[in-house]
């Protein structure tokens, strides 16, 4: 076994636990009730938090597998709709807590081809970070825009600094994961966008502001 | 889609977990959904235990259960018998890295894979979801399990029209039918189209299997190759190639690329055991013995555990001149198959050989008695690879007649078979019978021909009474003939139909029908004949 072998087992060790803490803080935030609102709020923070850290373990497992197993995605036919009510929900509790909406939108019948597990990842993430950065909402959008499916993450904050919108184009293709938090999840979408590819066009992420919201706005473009 | 919030909280639950925190987190979800029916087990043994005493609507199994059966044995043994019914839901939860391992798995898959970890939010959404569209599938899954096949597929055009949500599920379901349905034209058309969307390895996949049932090798060769090389993970992909390839003749191709499959995913069974059959053949011992006993191990927790194998690793371990180890398998596949005929049969043949090759002529020869008495007391319920592995045991222990008998066995039940038939030509040609193995299949072929030609030309001109008595005195003879049986059956339905119902006519045909559905139960014929067969008894009433 070698060393980053290890690593992701212990990784995927402490992924499990924290989802053991994940839920039992659901379960703790439940039976309270509403007489204690300050400790409530805590248990939510925690929460949070437990979550942010969880879908870290699962870029890292998944930057892992992507690296050193070759993994080729299993691609199937997804409705989006579908796919979009259940991230809606997953995220639920825990954007409730910080005070903020999760909306989604896409048209019914709009169906997509993708790897479920590893875009659920990403998108988690995306929510998990536009979390920290909006005021009061995100919105989770499926379209489908020149040949291309396109899965949008956008919240109501100040929007991306005009510094990363133009470092774009360096980061999707020299994956510089050196600038901190944020930077991991990028190159973590550019990755997963890229194992998506159809004929010739392969899958990539694009950053901007002032789409439907005013902030900032995550596309992950698969073809 | 209509559903109704209340239906989930109704279903009766069943958790399998080996974890005590995951088993109990588990029911706390459901609990607060609102579902009251739930029990909770520690492990594989016991998820078959509850299923077998009680009915569960929805199954929610861990991957990982720790020593014993995992969740796919689980789930392959609830399937294979008919522990989880129709409108039954088996949901995997699997942690990100077993995954790929559970994909491997392709002859049962559960209704959903969910990944660690869920929210309770998930969890309800994705059930609702589940037991709508089961909710949905149910009369095309009732029809498959007739076997009415054609029903399904109009059932799922109707359904495709109108355009729903698993729209792709459907037209992925769709084609699998029809090319179990023997309708290859139709099942490629289905693939060609979603391949002109996009590419997509099921698709592809299917293909490649119409092009191999179409007999089309090179062409199915190509495209599994292809498959491979832009999804080196598809180990379905690595089966059907090696499945071409061994079509081909080319056996040490074949072989080579098991190997490789068994490395990505080491505990598909029967992934195992073709390797290991495969290896014996090419006379491979160390890796048959490698693979055979891999088979054995994974074999203990799985439907898939069968004498066969236990009985090729005996042969592996004689061959790498390991006979006490050998004897030893026997002594172990006597206990574990206590009071299966089959088993013994196998046991005895293979002790046989390994007694001759010890040098234990007289054991050799009481053991070869012994199989031969338990192959007439099996009569037609033997399989026709036993029947060569008993040609050449007979054969290989200085029996020639008696090797020629289950060469004739094999030939006269199996005459339609070509890739068998190729089989027994080897066999014929490895004991140096002293026989032209093509003449001595060409004749056996011949009578049948004959014998089915007539009875065609009778029923054409309208003498049933004769093409029954000839029919039935062939399969007086030829009992373990699947054509035969099949002829004899359609027509003394035609007989019935023409002269009205007769108890003992309509029992024969029953048993006729009983036999080839024993060995082939899809085969297309059968279906046929068997339609007819309901026809006349609605017909009488």
């Amino acid at each position: 076994m070698i060393f980053s072998d290890i690593l992701a087992s212990i990784i995927h060790d402490m992924k499990n636990s924290l989802g053991m803490v994940i839920n039992t803080l659901e379960g703790l935030d439940c039976d309270q009730g509403r007489d204690d609102q300050a400790q409530s709020k805590q248990v939510r923070v925690l929460q949070h938090e437990a979550k942010r850290l969880s879908n870290k373990l699962i870029e890292l497992l998944t930057l892992y597998k992507i690296e050193n197993e070759h993994i080729s995605p299993n691609i199937e036919e997804l409705n989006l709709c579908d796919f979009l009510e259940e991230i809606a929900a997953e995220n639920q509790t825990s954007a409730e807590a910080q005070g903020v909406r999760v909306a989604w939108q896409c048209s019914p019948d709009l169906n997509g081809y993708f790897d479920e597990g590893l875009v659920r990842g990403v998108i988690n993430s995306l929510i998990g970070n536009g979390l920290r950065y909006t005021r009061r909402e995100l919105l989770v959008v499926a379209e489908e825009e020149d040949g291309y499916l396109v899965l949008r993450v956008e919240d109501d904050g100040d929007g991306f600094p005009p510094e990363m919108l133009a470092a774009q184009h360096a980061i999707d293709q020299a994956g510089n994961a050196s600038d901190g938090n944020t930077q991991l999840g990028i190159y973590f979408a550019g990755m997963v966008a890229k194992l998506h590819r159809n004929r010739d066009r392969e899958g990539l992420i694009r950053l901007s502001n002032n789409c439907h919201l005013p902030g900032g706005c995550f596309s992950l473009l698969l073809p | 889609m209509r559903f109704y919030r209340h239906e989930l909280e109704k279903k009766s639950f069943l958790i399998v977990d080996d974890f005590g925190d995951m088993r109990s987190m588990l029911r706390a979800m459901l609990q607060s959904i609102g579902v009251a029916g739930i029990q909770a087990v520690a492990s594989g043994e016991e998820a078959i235990h509850s299923l077998e005493k009680a009915h569960f609507d929805i199954v929610l199994c861990d991957y990982n259960l720790g020593p014993g059966k995992d969740g796919q044995q689980v789930l392959e043994e609830a399937r294979y018998r008919g522990l989880t019914g129709l409108g039954s839901l088996f949901v995997m939860i699997t942690a990100e890295n077993t995954r790929e391992m559970v994909m491997g798995a392709v002859e049962y898959e559960p209704d959903s894979y969910l990944t660690k970890p869920f929210t309770k939010e998930l969890l309800k959404k994705r059930l609702e979801k589940l037991v709508a569209r089961k909710k949905n599938l149910e009369a095309v899954e009732r029809a498959v399990k007739q076997q009415a096949f054609e029903k399904a597929i109009q059932l799922l055009d109707q359904q495709i029209a109108e355009k729903p949500r698993n729209l792709g599920e459907l037209t992925k379901l769709q084609a699998e039918l029809c090319y179990r349905a023997g309708d290859y034209g139709r099942a490629a058309l289905i693939y060609e189209n979603a391949l002109a969307v996009r590419e997509m390895p099921w698709a592809r996949l299917g293909l490649g299997k119409v092009l191999y049932a179409e007999g089309q090798l090179e062409q199915a060769r190509e495209l599994f190759q292809q498959l491979l090389m832009e999804n080196e993970g598809l180990t379905a992909a690595y089966d059907w190639l090696a499945k071409t390839l061994q079509a081909m003749e080319l056996p040490s191709e074949a072989q080579e690329l098991l190997q490789k499959a068994v490395i990505l995913s080491p505990k598909a069974i029967l992934r195992q055991r073709s390797l290991g059959e495969l290896a014996l053949m090419n006379g491979d011992g160390a890796t048959a013995e490698k693979a055979l006993s891999q088979a054995v191990r994974l074999g203990r927790n799985s439907v898939y555990k069968h004498p066969a194998i236990h009985a090729s690793l005996a042969r592996a371990k004689a061959e790498n001149g390991e006979e006490t180890a050998a004897l030893k398998i026997l002594k172990q596949m006597d206990r574990e198959f206590e009071g299966n005929r089959e088993a013994q049969l196998y046991s005895s043949m293979v002790e046989g050989m390994v007694q001759a090759q010890l040098g234990q002529d007289e054991t050799a020869d009481a053991c070869l008695e012994q199989a031969k008495g338990l192959f007439d007391k099996l009569g037609i319920g033997v399989s026709p690879e036993l029947t060569l592995e008993m040609a050449r045991t007979c054969g290989r222990l200085g029996d020639l007649e008696g090797a020629r008998d289950m060469l004739r066995i094999a030939v006269s039940n199996n005459h339609a078979e070509e890739g068998f038939l190729k089989e027994v030509g080897a066999v014929i040609e490895d004991l140096s019978l002293d026989q032209d193995a093509a003449h001595f299949i060409g004749e056996i072929r011949s009578e049948i021909v004959r014998i089915n030609n007539k009875g065609v030309e009778l029923v054409r001109i309208g003498d049933l009474e004769e093409a029954v008595a000839l029919f039935e005195e062939a399969v007086g003879r030829m009992p373990g003939n699947q054509v035969v049986n099949l002829n004899a059956a359609r027509v003394l339905i035609m007989r019935m139909q023409e002269r009205g119902i007769n108890s003992g006519q309509l029992g024969r045909t029953r048993q006729y029908l009983e036999r080839v559905r024993a060995v082939d139960p899809e085969n297309q014929s059968l279906r046929r004949v068997q339609s007819m067969y309901q026809g006349l008894l609605e017909q009488a009433g």
